[in-house]
């Protein structure tokens, strides 16, 4: 794209290759390189500890796509993204456990992979539904009313009535051996790891694409200027709804995938913090861009567990003051979240994803600085 | 194919019959939809032209001139900005058997009604409105001119004159021709011979009013078969097209090298964005006026005064390894492995990415010509690997007659003749050329013609030498060799061209003949100096006040010192002034292919060199300049002079 550095004597005669993946052969090279890393290094090196850290990017990624998608590519603020999560991973339980699957279904191991994407389309629908006020209001009102989401899916529709199905009470367990993808049963952190990739590289190809076709263009068009983007003919509300379908559906996605790693899901996997915490990501990684998103994840998760494992040692170490800090780590978590905001809306504006673009430049621009 | 064309091209002397339209028909039905003939940038992509459509616009456009009246001989001229349009406009003027005549695309209204009116032009083609509107203005002084072509539609709808047509229109009319008669094209093409007259070309004359020089269709295909038998070029090369049609290197580049080899001809998106096209097409050969190897040189040092510190170091610590190379390989001595890989190292850090950056990563031929480039910008471009090549040539020998070769470069010559051309001396020390690509005569000027044709030999008026090793040095034109008034002679333009190397300098004017000693004026270079002047904090408002701040003239006397440095006593300069603006075409100062018209200038500057010679610390200047559209604008200002301690 238009945006990467090309060499001297790169040029393009179609609009196809000029939008192409991958010219050059460096940059072939380096997707090579981080590809190996993935799937090949990640597994041999990691332990159980460090893979599921993995996971929890990966499942960070997956939700804060969506987000990113509607604040930095479409300019809707969300404030209640969490719940489209809890639609795609209550979809995806509630058809494993009470939908009667056709037995070959069962043993081809497809119940799960179907079942994810009817969740995604569900959520998708959801999150539509209440996208619809975006069609009148914007900016803080927009932002109450996707809140309202979290309340009346999560807080209302899910704790009392979707948990009540099938007589459980709060929570649905997962029992073992029912998330099974093709032959394989999901029941390791490297088997989440590897679908968490999966599922992943998927969802960034299908935003990539998307923003590279007229339908990004268009949403971009509407972040910048919502009245310009109409003057020029592009059907505003449609697109609107559009970017909240594609933000639901990669929510689902990402909920759907989660219920992959826990043994039971209850309405507290789906807190209204994590909506904020899903903004945060992205405001760190770089509103507007989908390496920020990735960078953004990495980056929250990361330093959180950092975080937690610098508490450890001080334990260890035989500081007893640090003991209620591990008792309290969850608001030590939130406290710091606070602080990382702060520090980077004064000196990392423009996030992560800046930086990444001012070190390739560094290079880029070699001997000279612009 | 590609292989099978270049044999062509290399063993077969060319023979007399063949015509650039000929030429054209064949290359055209061998590669067809198959080959890119040529690319223009538009909207962000490079849009391809095959062959095959070349030729199908060329044919209708040719045969649209034929329905309006063309016939043989008959001038039409062209005036633009390089497009695939108006190279198919000259090639449908020759297959027509018409003659082609390109102007400036900045020629004031005077040049144009010049040209048109004294090559008796038939038909113009205009790019858009603002050459239309050149070409409405003296349509009633020009009595031939019967129809102005144009291409472009913006701004043309409210005119509505019976002599203008649209290019599309007249494409509809060479279409309906074709239809009524099939073979037409074919046999104008076929009836062509090589010694007609195929481009009439206005030399753009330091000294008096352009000459139209005839040149035939034998002389442009010599002229590319010898140069590319010293540098051979290939079908799939990349060539960029971004210097005037009218000056004759761009059509021996375009027309007799590109038509030969079918090389790919790229055409930028505006002027404007030249230097940024490219670099994404990264062509493998370039012919360019020192100018715009000096603006890169320029680029380079401001840009390396702006980079950070470790960024500047390892600039500083590749351009000495370069800089140690190239002087070795200039001397002909050879390089130790160490210097090899010290050179390797040099490459791999900075010179790929200067390179890159320049546009240059691919050029395996860069040549210079049309002026004197100076030894600094030379070796630059040699300390960072650029295969950078003098010529020397003219209008009236096609293109060029004298190239350095490969690994036998000597910055000081010019380098040996090319094939089928014999270089002598005369006595008097005149360079005189003789070779199958000597042009015709001057148009309607027999006395010039005699001038400078006798005996099959092109007298070129520049003096000059043969060297030891068999080099041509060619000295700057005769009336430019300049002595003091004690005798010591001095070479204006090397001082010129020393003083341009500093990126604050843009233009030189170098006086002192028959002086007591030698000044300068100088014009500064004003984005560079100006953002120079930012990081200063200094306030300025324009041109004329940023010139004549005494801390720019701080900064000049500077640059100027460093330039009078290991020279000998008598050529350095003593005095200077700056400008209150740039040297520029359009008020006759430099030439269209921008060199200097002393003689001009120093009529114009009358005062300005008075007051160099004499007590004054100041000069009073009261003039008018002129617009490109004709508008004049008067200015009053006073202009300090500044004497330097040699």
């Amino acid at each position: 794209m238009s945006t990467t550095f090309l060499p001297c004597g790169t040029y393009h005669e179609y609009y196809a290759e000029d939008h192409g993946w991958w010219q050059t052969k460096f940059i072939k090279a380096k997707m090579a390189l981080l590809f190996i890393v993935l799937f090949i290094g990640i597994p041999l090196v990691a332990d159980e500890y460090w893979l599921s850290v993995c996971n929890t990017v990966g499942y960070t990624i997956l939700g804060a796509l969506g987000v990113q998608l509607l604040i930095g590519f479409c300019g809707q603020v969300t404030l209640g993204h969490a719940a489209f999560l809890a639609v795609g991973a209550y979809t995806s339980t509630l058809l494993i456990l009470e939908f009667p699957w056709p037995q070959f279904l069962i043993n081809a191991g497809l119940a799960y992979p179907i079942s994810i994407f009817i969740a995604a389309i569900v959520a998708g629908i959801m999150s539509v539904l209440f996208g619809l006020p975006s069609a009148r209001v914007k900016g803080f009102y927009l932002i109450l009313t996707t809140m309202a989401a979290q309340f009346i899916i999560v807080d209302f529709l899910i704790t009392q009535y979707v948990s009540q199905i099938g007589g459980r009470g709060q929570a649905f367990s997962l029992p073992p051996g029912t998330i099974k993808v093709g032959p394989w049963v999901i029941d390791s952190d490297l088997k989440v790891y590897f679908m968490m990739l999966v599922l992943v590289i998927i969802s960034i190809i299908i935003m990539i694409n998307l923003l590279r076709s007229r339908v990004g263009r268009a949403w971009v068009a509407i972040r910048d200027n919502d009245i310009s983007a109409e003057v020029m003919g592009i059907n505003v509300v449609k697109y609107k709804m559009l970017a909240f379908f594609v933000a639901g559906f990669i929510g689902g996605i990402a909920g759907a995938f989660w219920i992959s790693n826990l043994a039971a899901i209850s309405p507290e996997h789906f807190p209204w913090v994590w909506s904020l915490w899903l903004v945060g990501v992205i405001l760190i990684g770089g509103v507007g861009s989908i390496h920020g998103t990735v960078f953004g994840s990495i980056f929250m998760v990361v330093v959180m567990e950092v975080l937690q494992l610098i508490i450890m040692q001080l334990l260890d170490m035989g500081f007893v003051w640090a003991e209620p800090l591990f008792m309290d780590f969850l608001f030590i978590k939130e406290a710091a979240f606070g602080l990382v905001i702060c520090g980077f809306m004064i000196f990392e504006p423009n996030g992560l994803a800046y930086r990444w673009w001012q070190a390739k430049n560094y290079f880029n621009l070699w001997p000279f600085s612009y | 194919m590609q292989h099978a064309d270049n044999m062509h091209v290399n063993d077969k002397e060319i023979p007399k019959e063949l015509t650039i339209p000929k030429l054209f028909y064949e290359k055209a039905n061998s590669y067809g939809s198959q080959k890119v003939a040529m690319r223009e940038k538009e909207f962000g992509i490079w849009r391809p032209i095959t062959w095959q459509q070349y030729f199908d616009n060329v044919k209708h456009i040719a045969l649209g001139l034929v329905s309006l009246g063309l016939e043989d001989g008959d001038k039409v001229s062209m005036i633009g900005d390089n497009r695939p349009e108006g190279l198919w406009a000259e090639m449908a003027a020759l297959c027509a058997r018409g003659t082609g005549v390109w102007l400036f695309q900045d020629s004031l209204i005077d040049e144009v009604k010049y040209i048109v009116d004294h090559s008796d032009t038939k038909f113009l083609f205009g790019e858009g409105q603002e050459e239309v509107d050149k070409a409405l203005s003296i349509y009633n002084e020009c009595p031939k001119l019967q129809k102005i072509i144009w291409d472009d539609p913006k701004g043309m709808r409210n005119y509505h004159q019976d002599y203008l047509i649209s290019l599309k229109e007249l494409i509809a009319r060479g279409q309906d021709l074709d239809q009524q008669q099939p073979n037409l094209f074919k046999d104008l093409v076929y009836k062509g011979h090589g010694d007609e007259v195929a481009l009439l070309f206005y030399t753009s004359g330091t000294t008096s009013l352009p000459k139209g020089a005839l040149l035939s269709h034998h002389n442009m295909l010599t002229m590319g078969k010898h140069l590319m038998m010293v540098d051979p070029c290939h079908a799939n090369d990349d060539y960029v097209s971004y210097l005037p049609f009218a000056w004759i290197g761009e059509q021996m580049m375009s027309i007799s090298c590109g038509l030969q080899i079918g090389y790919t001809i790229n055409f930028p998106e505006e002027p404007e964005t030249s230097q940024e096209n490219i670099r994404e097409i990264g062509p493998h050969v370039m012919f360019a006026p020192p100018r715009m190897y000096e603006q890169m040189t320029r680029s380079v040092q401001v840009k390396y005064l702006d980079a950070t510190w470790s960024k500047r170091k390892f600039y500083e610590l590749a351009s000495k390894i370069g800089y140690h190379v190239a002087d070795l390989r200039f001397n002909k001595k050879p390089v130790s492995f160490h210097w090899k890989v010290l050179e390797w190292f040099a490459y791999a850090m900075v010179q790929k990415k200067l390179k890159d950056h320049l546009g240059l990563s691919r050029v395996r031929n860069a040549y210079t010509g049309g002026a004197a480039m100076g030894p600094d910008h030379f070796r630059f471009f040699h300390a960072m690997g650029v295969n950078l090549k003098q010529i020397y040539g003219q209008t009236e020998v096609a293109g060029i007659s004298v190239v350095h070769r490969k690994g036998d470069i000597k910055f000081d010559t010019v380098g040996k003749p090319i094939p089928g051309t014999d270089v002598k001396i005369t006595e008097d020390g005149e360079i005189i050329t003789r070779s199958p690509s000597v042009f015709l005569g001057y148009y309607k000027n027999e006395e010039a013609t005699q001038e400078a044709l006798r005996d099959g030999w092109l007298h070129s008026d520049d003096k000059g030498f043969i060297d030891d090793d068999g080099h041509l040095v060619v000295f700057d034109r005769t009336k430019d060799v300049f002595t003091l008034r004690d005798g010591r002679p001095f070479s204006p333009q090397y001082l010129e061209t020393r003083l341009k190397f500093s990126p604050y300098i843009k233009d030189s004017w170098v006086i002192g003949d028959k002086r007591d000693y030698i000044s300068a004026v100088l014009c500064i270079d004003y984005s560079v100096v100006g953002k120079w002047a930012d990081e200063k904090k200094l306030n300025y408002t324009s041109y004329p006040e940023l010139s004549q701040m005494p801390e720019v003239y701080d900064l000049v006397q500077k640059q100027i010192k460093q330039a009078n440095q290991d020279l000998p006593e008598a050529a350095r300069i003593h005095k200077f002034t700056n400008l209150y603006k740039e040297l520029d075409p359009d008020d006759d100062e430099l030439t269209r292919t921008r060199k200097l018209r002393r003689k001009f200038v120093e009529k114009r500057y009358e005062d300005i060199v008075n007051a160099l010679y004499a007590d004054n610390d100041t000069v009073h200047i009261d003039t008018t300049i002129k617009y490109e559209d004709g508008r004049e604008a008067h200015i009053k200002t006073d202009l300090s002079i500044r004497m330097l301690e040699n």
